[in-house]
Order: C-alpha cells, then sequence, then structure tokens
C-alpha cells in the first residue's frame, strides 16, 4: 500500500471547481486515485458526486483547478478530449445503451469506430465480455428486450469494450428494480475482484463494504470524510457523515 | 356514369405531372432540409441566424406567392419554365418544413446518448453520424410522410403557372364538356389514389426501420 501511495495516481483532480449558473456544485476539490484502487463516493443527492465523477471524462468541464489522467492535464478545449476519453470508461444510471443497435452492435460500436479495430476482431472481444456479464444469449437482441439490470450489464460491457484504465460508474443501480440491483452489483464486485480501477457514486452500502478500498463522504460540493469502509461506517468521525450514514441504512 | 371512364386517358399524363412535380419537390426539400437543420442546430451563430431566417421566411409566406415570385418575379434574372419553378417552389417550400421536422427528431433524442457516445471517445461527427441520425431519422418519418403528403396536394397550385397537372386538366377538360363536378370528382380520386399510396409507402418504411423499438 505504502508503495502505491508513491506511485502516480491514474486520476487526479486539483482544486476543482464547478458551477451550474449561480450554483457552486464543487467548491474545491482535490481527488485521486491509484491503480487498482476501488473508491466508493457517498453523499446526499446534490452534493456534487455525480459532477465530480463527470469532471473526470470531461462531461462537465471544471472551470478552475485541473483534473489529470495519468499525471497528463488536458486543456478542456483545446487538448484531445476524444483521447482522455477513450481510456476513462462510463456506466450511467440511465444505462445509454444505442436503442437502435444490438447488444453486439453496442458493445462494438467504440472499438471500431474509435480504435480502429476490424470487425471480426471487436467481435470476439464483444462476445467475451458480453459472456463476462452473463448476456451470451442475447447477443442480437435489441435493448428494449432487455430488463433494466440485463442492460446495465450490456452497458458494463460496452465500457471495458474499450478496455478503459479507470472504470466510473454514476449511481449504476439507482435506476434499478430493488430484485435487479445484486445482478450488477455482482458484476462490479467482479471487476473489483480482477483489480479494475473504479469510482463509483453509489448508496449499495454491501458494495462499498465488500469491495471499496475506500470511501469518500461528500456534501454541499465539498469532500467531508473519507477512510476505509470500515472506518467510515463503524467510526464516523464527522457529524455530518453520521447524520447522513445513519438516514441511509434507515432504509 | 361509364361514360366518365373514358375520360380517365386524359387524366393519366396529369397526374404524371403531378407525380413530378412532387417528387422533384420533396427531393429538393429533403436536399434543403436536412443541412438548414443542421445548421438550425449549430453553435455557430451566423448559420443558426441563416437557418432561423430562411424558416421563418419562407413558413410566413404563403406558396402562392412563392411560386409567382420564382416564375414570374425572377424573368428579369433568369427565365425559368414552369415545370422548374414549379418543382423549385414546391422544394424551397417543403425545405423549411423538413428542415423543423428534422430538427424536432433531432432534439427528440435523448441528451444521455450523446454522453453515452462521447464518453466512448467517440468524436461529434461520429456520435452524430453514428448515434444521433439514425435514430432522429426514424422519429422523422411518420411527420415526414405527412409533409409528402402536404407537397403532393400543394403541387395543384403548378395549375395556376399553365402546368397542366391534375387540376388544370380537370377544369379544362370541364370548359368543353360542362360536366365541373364530375372532372374534379375524378381529379379528386387520382389524388386519393396518390395520397393513399404514399402514405403505405412511408408506412412500409417507418415499420422496416422500427427494429429495437418493436417486438421481434
Amino acid at each position: 500500500m505504502n508503495e502505491k501511495k508513491l506511485a502516480e495516481p491514474i486520476v487526479r483532480l486539483e482544486k476543482v471547481h464547478k458551477h451550474f449558473g449561480k450554483l457552486h456544485v464543487l467548491k474545491g476539490i482535490d481527488f485521486s486515485v491509484q491503480e487498482k484502487e476501488v473508491v466508493v463516493i457517498i453523499g446526499a443527492s446534490g452534493s456534487g458526486k455525480s459532477t465530480l465523477l463527470r469532471c473526470i471524462n470531461y462531461l462537465e468541464v471544471a472551470e478552475q483547478g485541473k483534473v489529470f489522467l495519468e499525471g497528463k492535464h488536458v486543456h478542456p478545449t483545446k487538448g484531445d478530449i476524444n483521447h482522455v476519453r477513450r481510456e476513462i470508461g462510463m456506466v450511467f444510471q440511465n444505462f445509454n445503451l444505442f436503442p437502435h443497435m444490438t447488444v453486439l452492435g453496442n458493445v462494438i460500436e467504440a472499438p471500431i469506430r474509435v480504435r480502429g479495430m476490424k470487425k471480426e476482431e471487436a467481435t470476439i472481444l464483444a462476445k467475451d465480455l458480453i459472456a463476462k456479464v452473463g448476456l451470451s444469449d442475447k447477443l442480437d437482441v435489441y435493448p428494449r428486450m432487455l430488463s433494466g439490470g440485463q442492460k446495465q450489464r450490456v452497458a458494463i460491457a460496452r465500457a471495458l469494450a474499450m478496455s478503459p484504465k479507470v472504470m466510473l460508474f454514476d449511481e449504476p443501480t439507482s435506476a434499478l428494480d430493488p430484485e435487479l440491483v445484486g445482478e450488477v452489483i455482482a458484476v462490479m464486485k467482479e471487476l473489483a475482484d480482477e483489480g479494475m480501477t473504479m469510482i463509483v457514486v453509489t448508496h449499495e452500502m454491501w458494495f462499498a463494504k465488500e469491495a471499496a478500498d475506500r470511501v469518500i463522504y461528500m456534501d454541499e460540493g465539498l469532500i467531508v470524510e473519507e477512510g476505509k469502509p470500515e472506518e467510515i461506517f463503524t467510526n464516523p468521525r464527522e457529524e455530518r457523515t453520521k447524520a447522513f450514514l445513519k438516514q441511509i441504512l434507515k432504509d | 356514369m361509364p361514360d366518365l371512364f373514358r375520360y380517365i386517358p386524359y387524366f393519366l399524363p396529369a397526374a404524371w405531372m403531378t407525380l413530378v412535380i412532387t417528387s422533384f419537390g420533396i427531393l429538393i426539400g429533403l436536399l434543403i432540409g436536412f443541412p438548414i437543420s443542421l445548421a438550425r442546430l449549430s453553435k455557430n451563430k451566423a448559420a443558426e441566424l441563416a437557418a432561423k431566417a430562411y424558416i421563418g421566411f419562407i413558413r410566413g409566406t404563403p406558396l402562392l406567392l412563392q411560386l409567382f415570385f420564382i416564375y414570374f418575379g425572377l424573368v428579369r434574372l433568369i427565365r425559368l419554365d414552369p415545370l422548374p419553378s414549379a418543382a423549385l417552389a414546391l422544394g424551397i417550400h417543403n425545405g423549411a418544413y423538413i428542415a423543423e421536422i428534422f430538427r424536432g427528431a433531432i432534439q427528440s433524442v435523448d441528451k444521455g446518448q450523446i454522453e453515452a457516445g462521447r464518453a466512448l471517445g467517440m468524436s461529434k461527427a461520429q456520435t452524430l453520424r453514428r448515434i444521433i441520425l439514425p435514430q432522429a431519422f426514424r422519429r422523422a418519418l411518420p411527420p415526414l410522410g405527412n409533409q409528402f403528403i402536404i407537397a403532393l396536394k400543394d403541387s395543384s397550385l403548378a395549375s395556376t403557372i399553365s402546368i397542366r397537372e391534375l387540376v388544370l386538366t380537370s377544369r379544362q377538360l370541364a370548359s368543353s364538356n360542362y360536366m365541373m363536378m364530375e372532372m374534379l370528382m375524378l381529379a379528386a380520386v387520382f389524388y386519393l389514389i396518390m395520397t393513399g399510396a404514399l402514405s403505405f409507402i412511408v408506412h412500409r418504411i417507418e415499420y422496416k426501420m422500427s427494429v429495437g423499438e418493436r417486438a421481434v
């Protein structure tokens, strides 16, 4: 662990600020994630946790501060953002699968268009990943025919097809019926066990306890507290963290 | 009644003329409408403004006026025959409406689709071409079909610049046989056959393109 601390973090945010109109959503975030680390971000809605995640792959552009990927900073307008984005996988709350493409089509799209992979090659890769998320029987099915949990597993496979250096999960189970949450969390846990670097915004405490190396609690655009999951969950230092956890664990 | 059948041969070339004007009108309309819709959505202010001006001007004035403007009004600049004048007027007119149809369809695609494409590292152009437009075209089809039917009926205005399409033909026949009502009814039958065929074709295309949205 000490060795890792010295290595260049995969993702690093330096004093990042973000406004939406008058709303100050991120108030100077310093944050970094090491290779193979699994970080879970928790916090009430409006605390800025999704915005933080979206700043990492420039879906939101930080007005102040810098975002680094493997130590390199890319200018959000002058730099090649597409080049950064292809190294960062993202899984959305609402899946955002391409409805006019089959499951296989969804997964091979970016490797072919962005990485310039041959179709045959991309198909082999995609079939592997779709098998990994347990949907080999759905290759030629359109997203409309899938359950929410299946959609999200396809979305994970689609992101993995770009062989990302880090995976971002933006409330991946929030739009799912309760009985479908488990299958998605299981895939995420497997990824974490394989050593994927992951940053996950979620309220799934089970995942945080089982898979996270570090839990971050955010409130009002700031990181209030961070630590190992057992520390945060059993012995939070900050009053705000205590109140939030009490609220969450009650549900 | 059987007497009327002998007028059908006179109506066939007229129906063909209606079809020709409409087809070129729609084709020109699509060629104008698609780029205008992109300009209308562009971040480039000049392009957006030009598209808005075009749409506003065309939608705010009658097709008949536009037709006269091209056929009579431009005489000093360029002398166009009736047929190209009619096709051009219909095309320019429909271009504005088709642009708005495409714009609405493009805007109706969920923002999350753009984000998903961009997050995978696809460029703006790739995301537009591969993700947004295929979904938008499908959604544009029903209103486009509607617009095509309107164009077909609007082609009757070409009768005012002496094109012998269905309306002018029926009136000319009536002036010699004094059966105005019958001749207009015959013209109506031809219109109904053509609009019916058009909506059938659009429905077929709609169905063929609805993969992913219909149950397999």
